[in-house]
């Protein structure tokens, strides 16, 4: 499951800071692919992990103005199985040098990236994710969990009919909706935002207005949480192309510098830190080790894009990194600070919610173009440093990212 | 009559635990070096690595931290939906997934007293007795 791939990133160095950048970004058409997988038009071919992995690279090659000989890296990061590197760069057409075997969700794989172009195992990189989720009828919870290298809590509880990570957010949410007054048309602010978000993002796979009665009407997952507290479940890849720093000037558009990153990790009584504390002291202590590898301070963070498995896990990481004060994320949301142009806009592409099920990748590519100035009638004003948090139910790992010279 | 539910987690610790349920008694390990009671079953304590654990009894009494109400059918029908789950945390200090008794989202209240019962149930092993919380 999600989590066994979630492999720990080297440790957070300054001398690792900015020494590589995001120069070539590509993204399937998670919206139309979305569209026809719904459709199911006689003689639909479902995509595979390999049809998909090849459309995100030629996207990335093309956007970063390089060919195939400049490729000298590659790493995968298919997340329900796919070809291994070897076999990926045969089938894109590369011939790299170093080949890497990556986590599938990000943070971990960038992390790892960076650290090998630094320790000059190569310079340039085609990080490469797919999944084909839907295509392949994944389910997040019952008997599909298992013991194994997964985090205990998945499987665990089945005696009790407890088990997704639905549950987990839920349980979250039950005791703040308690402990600070909140409604369900609070959380439902959130899911408002994003369907907004996405809807100013044309390859987002939600494209319907959704209005709060609406969200209010919905049926529940989990209660109190409703359907559209849940992330998406849609087939796509992404690919980043990642290169050496001082040869990331002088391509065709702004380079992305990866400034710095950081882990938090519940080691034990998971109930405690995830249900009462949000996972706010592996924020926390996330955050620190992000911003001073970085050299970079909270107040310098002008857009972040945070892991919403969850409308309630985008608040705990809201939250959890300061971006809001605890127990105040949703009347941040319900003013409007975290939409583009308030004053910390978040998941400004949709999002997993509205977005893409991109485990992460559809974050990074995101603050890319936000950070070259591309993003559109979505772009956030003169913006400069984003941070990016992945989080699950018991692991933190945020990236914070420059924009370049 | 006993109601089915999905496997339990069977093995070296794990297997203890449901014998001490089946006489009715709740009995987590408690860690002879640092004194937590981790839960769910270690091998080694989770707060210090300690391997000394001992089998002590709970009270039974415990307090609602959470809960939360499954209406999607993850179990494909073998738990009729909806069904209510609870999260206590025990006198003891462990944090405790339940299904509570007689108490349906409506009912239940974030710090409201429960006590430990047990429901007669089975699995693919065969009967067990299940550990539940009804309100005090």
């Amino acid at each position: 499951m999600s989590e066994a791939s979630l492999a720990r990133m080297p440790p957070p160095s300054r001398d690792l800071s900015r020494k590589a950048a995001i120069v070539g970004v590509g993204e399937t058409d998670f919206g139309a692919d979305y569209k026809a997988s719904r459709a199911r038009a006689p003689g639909y071919e479902p995509p595979t992990t390999e049809s998909l992995a090849i459309t995100a690279f030629e996207r990335a090659l093309a956007d970063a103005g390089l060919k195939r000989e400049d490729i000298d890296g590659i790493s995968v990061s298919f997340l329900y199985g796919g070809p291994s590197a070897e076999d990926t760069a045969k089938l894109v057409g590369i011939k790299p040098r170093h080949t890497m075997q990556t986590p599938g969700i990000l943070a971990g794989p960038l992390p790892i990236v960076c650290t090998a172009i630094a320790e000059g195992k190569c310079d340039t990189v085609a990080m490469i994710y797919g999944v084909a989720s839907r295509t392949s009828g994944r389910v997040f919870g019952g008997l599909a969990f298992t013991g194994g290298p997964g985090p205990t809590s998945y499987y665990y509880h089945h005696p009790w009919g407890w088990s997704s990570q639905a549950a987990h957010w839920a349980l979250i949410w039950r005791r703040y909706q308690a402990i600070y007054g909140a409604t369900e048309a609070d959380l439902g602010s959130v899911a408002v935002q994003l369907r907004k978000n996405a809807m100013a993002n044309p390859n987002a796979v939600m494209q319907t207005p959704l209005t709060i009665e609406a969200y209010l009407a919905s049926r529940y997952i989990v209660r109190p949480l409703h359907l559209f507290d849940m992330c998406l479940v849609n087939d796509g890849a992404v690919c980043l192309i990642v290169r050496k720093a001082d040869k990331a000037r002088d391509m065709p558009h702004t380079p992305v510098l990866v400034a710095g990153w950081g882990e938090g990790r519940i080691k034990n009584d998971k109930f405690h830190y995830m249900v009462r504390e949000q996972l706010r002291p592996q924020m926390q202590e996330a955050a620190r080790q992000t911003y001073e590898m970085s050299g970079l301070a909270k107040s310098d963070v002008q857009h972040f894009e945070c892991y919403d498995a969850s409308s309630m896990h985008l608040i705990n990481q809201v939250e959890g990194f300061d971006f809001a004060p605890r127990g105040g994320g949703l009347e941040r949301f319900k003013s409007g600070e975290m939409a583009v142009g308030g004053a910390m806009p978040v998941n400004v592409a949709g999002g997993m919610l509205s977005g893409a099920y991109m485990h992460g990748w559809n974050h990074v590519a995101e603050i890319t173009r936000q950070l070259r100035h591309e993003a559109g009638p979505r772009q956030i004003a003169d913006i400069e440093v984003s941070m990016f948090s992945l989080a699950e139910t018991d692991e933190v790992h945020p990236i914070i990212f420059q924009r370049g010279a | 009559m006993a109601q089915r539910r999905p496997d339990r987690v069977r093995g070296p610790g794990h297997d203890e635990f449901w014998a001490w349920c089946d006489k009715g008694e709740l009995r987590l390990q408690r860690c002879a070096s640092c004194g937590r009671i981790p839960w769910p079953i270690v091998q080694k304590c989770e707060y210090c690595g300690g391997s000394e654990l001992v089998w002590e009894p709970m009270s039974g009494r415990a307090k609602i931290v959470s809960g939360c109400t499954f209406e999607y059918d993850y179990y494909k029908g073998m738990l009729p939906i909806p069904y209510e789950t609870i999260l206590v945390e025990l006198e003891e200090g462990a944090l405790f997934i339940s299904n509570p008794v007689d108490l349906t989202w409506r009912d239940i209240e974030i710090d409201m007293p429960v006590k430990l019962t047990f429901l007669d149930c089975e699995d693919s092993a065969g009967a067990f007795k299940l550990p539940v919380f009804e309100k005090a």
